[in-house]
């Protein structure tokens, strides 16, 4: 079976297709995806911000990650799985859509730049963290970390857009 | 003149119309709007967040505020030109759409609170407030973007 059958299939099974063709779920889906945008990205971004030393000053980059983390990841938690949901009732569409394939290409991206993060600067960050300037290569984290989430939400808005 | 006058006048400009001729703007415009969505209601989050006793409270209430503040201006710099924008090009439809009336009510009262009550509770002596107060702020500030980001969507679904 092809990819494009399963996704096929995908978006023609019950639940795809009572999805999409709902009056009230779609919508309720597709807001929840945008606006959890803020808790996921927005607070990630925030830290990105503090990593390249272009704001949050008084913060500590350790305080950010750990009170922040429950919050960031609920926020990740909420996207994925109304992301999900969305595929589910257009799975075709958005196998076909070279933005779709762009989008899952910057969300890899950003995937592997945040691990990155973890295993290479976090567990070391309580060293630098109260120095106003961050090692170069945190810094070089922060900004592909604020680019891949930027392409994320634009092909994110560009799928949406070409798939109407 | 009427408001349907306004907003007839403003679906004429030649913004909205270069905008509803292009195949792309629109959506174009949209990106810099979800950046600025993103933005702004992320450090309203974390603001309130702090506010509720969550996040980072190894940091004081004001630098906190002090620290959001900026991004808050930088999401407000992207979202309000990008949707008058957007507005050029659907006043009319505006015009019918009671999910638009009731986001610019919503974004007068969430600028209001934010720049008169919600910044003196941000910026107060914290254990000169009650909780219940720095709660209900947060509550309210919340309430009052989410609705915002909510009737905002809803404009493109009704």
């Amino acid at each position: 079976m092809s990819p494009l059958a399963i996704c096929q299939a995908l978006q023609d099974s019950a639940i795809g297709t009572s999805i999409r063709e709902s009056v009230w779920v779609f919508p309720i889906i597709e807001s929840v995806h945008v606006l959890a945008l803020s808790l996921s990205v927005g607070i990630i971004i925030m830290l990105d911000l503090r990593l390249i030393g272009a704001g949050m000053r008084h913060t500590s980059i350790s305080q950010i990650v750990d009170g922040l983390k429950p919050w960031y990841l609920t926020g990740f938690a909420l996207m994925f799985a109304s992301g999900a949901l969305l595929f589910w009732s257009e799975a075709a569409k958005a196998y076909e859509s070279g933005s779709f394939r762009f989008k899952m290409m910057f969300l890899l991206l950003a995937g592997i730049n945040a691990l990155i993060f973890e295993i290479r600067y976090k567990p070391t960050a309580s060293v630098w963290d109260g120095k106003a300037h961050t090692p170069s290569g945190a810094r070089v984290v922060g900004w592909c970390s604020i680019v891949f989430w930027i392409g994320v939400i634009a092909m994110g808005r560009w799928t949406a857009y070409g798939m109407r | 003149m009427t408001l349907l006058d306004v907003f007839t006048w403003i679906d004429h400009l030649w913004l909205g119309q270069a905008i509803r001729d292009s195949s792309w703007l629109f959506a174009f415009i949209e990106v810099f709007h979800l950046l600025g969505l993103t933005l702004l209601l992320g450090s309203i989050i974390v603001v309130n967040l702090r506010l509720l006793g969550f996040g980072s409270t190894r940091e004081t209430l004001a630098h906190v505020a002090e620290d959001t503040m900026p991004w808050l201006w930088v999401g407000l710099l992207l979202t309000i030109p990008s949707g008058l924008c957007m507005f050029t090009a659907e006043a009319l439809k505006c015009y019918e759409n009671p999910p638009f009336f009731i986001k610019m009510g919503l974004l007068l009262l969430a600028l209001i609170f934010t720049f008169t009550l919600h910044r003196r509770l941000t910026r107060a002596d914290e254990n000169s407030v009650s909780r219940i107060w720095r709660t209900l702020g947060a509550c309210i500030s919340l309430a009052l973007w989410f609705g915002v980001g909510l009737a905002g969507r809803a404009i493109a679904f009704y």
